[in-house]
């Protein structure tokens, strides 16, 4: 087995005389195919004819291609690409793996820390370091593969249904986010609860039933709701995902549209065109029956 | 260190007490649950007697043989969020009922459900479009010069618009937890709304999903109303009359039209952006909304604990108005318990009628040119707002007179009220 610093001796291997020898053995068996078949029908013979040229164009085609790899400088070639492909996919492996490892440290980071993140009823600074870390992980080593320029005729398509999973893949963070966010009020909720609850039980004064105990907590989740909700990094993270579900929809749109073109169905586009002409000559049509003293009234039954 | 002692067996005790009770209750609620339950809502009978695209307006039959019957009619224009039956919520609970008791000929607005292609329908569609031929018809069919106007919330600014705009065809006008200062910090919306990118939202949904208006609206109070709730359900499940009134609230609540796409843009951008309508700096149609146009009578009404449409966002109006008869009332709940709750049954529809009465006296045909010079009177003047330079003219003010529920004190709240004083 070769070492990462001796690569494998692609072209010394037993791959090159195989595809010659491989190559031999079908342009043989195609020779030997007779090139009219008397129980063929004469309708099929151009066809026929045509295919057995094609096969052989092929065949040849493989020879030459057999012999030119049989060449060192060629087999060298090739066995230098295919020795780069472990590299490339490495290369995307370990993006991936690096992108895992640091998910997982701020993880331990943030396990570390639980408890410490921010006081009672206060919402200022909020720790959402794995969140962001995980947008950047994301936006750092992830996106770039689906940024990777598509080509041909269907360029177009693929770059849209790589947007449409690049902005899911946003939105789903950002949520992700924002729900930690809402999650919130109830962790601290229940820290002020507790506290409440052993203050309490110090002065000998424990709740009755769970109703009071629950009516307690209520408040508390209440409050640290109310304040929640006045903070700026709410309003950012609610406007954010907002944004972010905003672009999600617009790029599944897009991307449903060339679908739908496929198919003999209206698209919504072609739609809002037809309903703000139809609204405007609507409205047209009302201001002329006013002025006619037309009644806009459309009831002919009273329900 | 010391350690608490927790009397962990006293503990239990109750627990296994609570958890009896529970089985128990659990055995009742499935009969309740699996028995036939009426939940409808609007049930009180109505016509059908105009129709415009989506829109539709109610005439309810009233009482004729009441003290005394209002000559003008009352056409009660909602919001475009959820829908009118919060009105008629339940047969106990009724506005409908009450105005229709005490005699006033009655028309509500049913906006209907939006689809695609009501998404570029603005605010002028809806104000000098929908609301102004409603009005035309109404007055056409009763033969008066003007009617009375009410609005709800949003509905209620829309009634603002329409009343500064054609103040010839308004008699009386009663504004209810509406918007008409948005430049205020002391309710969520208009806290989340002042970012909110509304190019992007229209070209995202077309029209705001009703869905999301919600989910935003139960994001305003999560401890009460995505929680408590349902803990609240749970412990009377096995009440068949709690079980009905609970599922017509629910079945009220989540019924939410999406808004039409150029509503809502407008509605944000104008309002909670610009603040534009406290300033009469709002166009629509061309024409400026100007508040000194208002001149008929006003009664605006708002809820002290409302976290929709805070005190703030509705008091400036009587203020800003070119009426001179013109009251704030300050009710203690929330924003939808002025309606439902059985604690405002009797401050809320029967003053709202008794304030039409008093002002009903004048012959209803007055022409539509001839001036009334109204009665100067402020009942309830203005607590001291949070103001912010909104240009608009600031009348002498002082407190708003906040009415308390004569009924039984917190304690006694039923879940129902509970839930409408947190909305």
């Amino acid at each position: 087995m070769a070492d990462a610093g001796n690569p494998f001796p692609f072209h010394e291997s037993s791959v090159f005389p195989w595809l010659k020898t491989a190559a031999d053995m079908w342009l043989n068996l195609a020779k030997t195919l007779p090139p009219n078949s008397d129980t063929t029908l004469k309708t099929q013979t151009a066809v026929q004819n045509r295919f057995t040229q094609q096969l052989e164009t092929s065949l040849n085609l493989f020879k030459s291609f057999s012999r030119m790899m049989n060449e060192p400088e060629s087999a060298s070639a090739t066995a230098n690409t295919m020795n780069a492909l472990p590299e490339i996919f490495l290369k995307m492996a370990g993006s991936g793996f690096e992108a895992a490892m640091q998910i997982q440290n701020h993880l331990m980071e943030k396990a570390a820390r639980i408890g410490k993140r921010t006081e009672a009823y206060n919402f200022d600074n909020l720790d959402q370091e794995v969140f962001r870390a995980l947008s950047e992980v994301y936006e750092k080593e992830l996106r770039q593969y689906l940024k990777i320029p598509p080509l041909g005729l269907t360029r177009f398509y693929q770059e849209r249904f790589n947007e449409m999973l690049d902005k899911h893949n946003l939105f789903e963070t950002t949520l992700a986010e924002f729900l930690s966010i809402l999650y919130l009020p109830m962790e601290k909720s229940f820290n002020v609860l507790q506290e409440k609850l052993k203050q309490r039980t110090e002065e000998g004064n424990i709740p009755h039933d769970v109703k009071e105990s629950y009516a307690m907590w209520l408040k508390i989740l209440e409050g640290h709701y109310m304040n929640l909700f006045k903070s700026k990094e709410y309003t950012d993270a609610l406007h954010r995902t907002l944004n972010k579900l905003e672009d999600f929809l617009i790029a599944k749109n897009e991307a449903m549209r060339d679908f739908l073109q496929l198919l003999p169905v209206v698209t919504q586009k072609d739609m809002d065109e037809m309903y703000k002409e139809f609204h405007l000559l609507k409205k047209r049509v009302k201001a002329l029956e006013k002025k006619a003293g037309i009644s806009p009234n459309t009831l002919t039954v009273v329900k | 260190m010391t350690e608490t002692k927790i009397p962990l067996d006293l503990i239990l005790e109750r627990m296994a007490e609570d958890a009896e009770k529970a089985r128990q209750r659990a055995s009742r609620a499935s009969d309740v649950l699996l028995g036939e339950l009426h939940y409808e809502l609007g049930s009180t009978p109505y016509e059908i007697v105009y129709e415009e695209d989506r829109v539709k307006v109610k005439h309810y039959f009233r009482n004729e043989n009441a003290d005394r019957t209002l000559k003008a009619p009352l056409l009660v224009v909602y919001a475009l969020i959820n829908r009118e039956t919060m009105l008629d919520l339940q047969p106990d609970r009724s506005v409908v009922k009450t105005f229709l008791q005490e005699g006033i000929d009655l028309y509500m607005v049913d906006w209907g459900y939006p689809t695609s292609k009501d998404r570029f329908l603005t605010i002028d569609d809806h104000v000098n479009g929908y609301m102004d031929n409603i009005v035309d018809f109404i007055r056409r069919k009763h033969g008066v010069p003007k009617i009375n106007l009410m609005g709800i919330c949003m509905g209620g600014s829309f009634s603002v618009m329409y009343a500064s705009l054609h103040p010839e065809k308004i008699k009386n006008l009663i504004t209810t937890v509406t918007p008409s200062n948005f430049d205020t910090d002391k309710g969520l919306l208009h806290v989340w709304m002042k970012d909110v990118d509304t190019d992007r939202m229209v070209r995202t949904f077309g029209n705001i999903p009703g869905d999301l208006m919600n989910f935003g609206f139960l994001l305003l109070n999560p401890a009460r109303l995505m929680i408590d709730k349902y803990v609240g359900f749970m412990e009377n499940m096995d009440n068949k009359e709690f079980v009905e009134n609970f599922v017509r609230m629910e079945r009220w609540i989540f019924d939410s039209p999406d808004v039409p796409g150029e509503t809502f843009r407008q509605f944000v951008d104008d309002c909670y952006k610009k603040n534009l309508l406290i300033q009469s700096k709002m166009f629509l149609g061309g024409k400026r909304v100007d508040l000194k146009k208002l001149t008929m009578p006003l009664l605006n009404f708002f809820g002290e604990y409302d976290h929709l449409v805070p005190p703030e966002a509705c008091n400036q109006l009587t203020g800003a108005v070119g009426s001179k008869d013109a009251q704030d009332v300050c009710l203690e709940t929330g924003h939808i318990g002025i309606y439902v709750s059985s604690k405002f049954q009797r401050q809320f529809a029967p003053r709202i009628a008794q304030w039409l009465k008093e002002r009903d006296q004048e012959d209803a045909a007055e022409p539509p040119s001839a001036k009334r010079k109204p009665d100067v009177k402020r009942e309830a003047p203005l607590k001291k707002p949070s103001v912010r330079k909104t240009g608009a003219r600031q009348k002498a003010s002082s407190a708003a007179k906040i009415i308390r529920p004569k009924t039984a004190g917190k304690d006694k709240q039923s879940l129902i009220q509970k839930i409408a004083e947190a909305i």
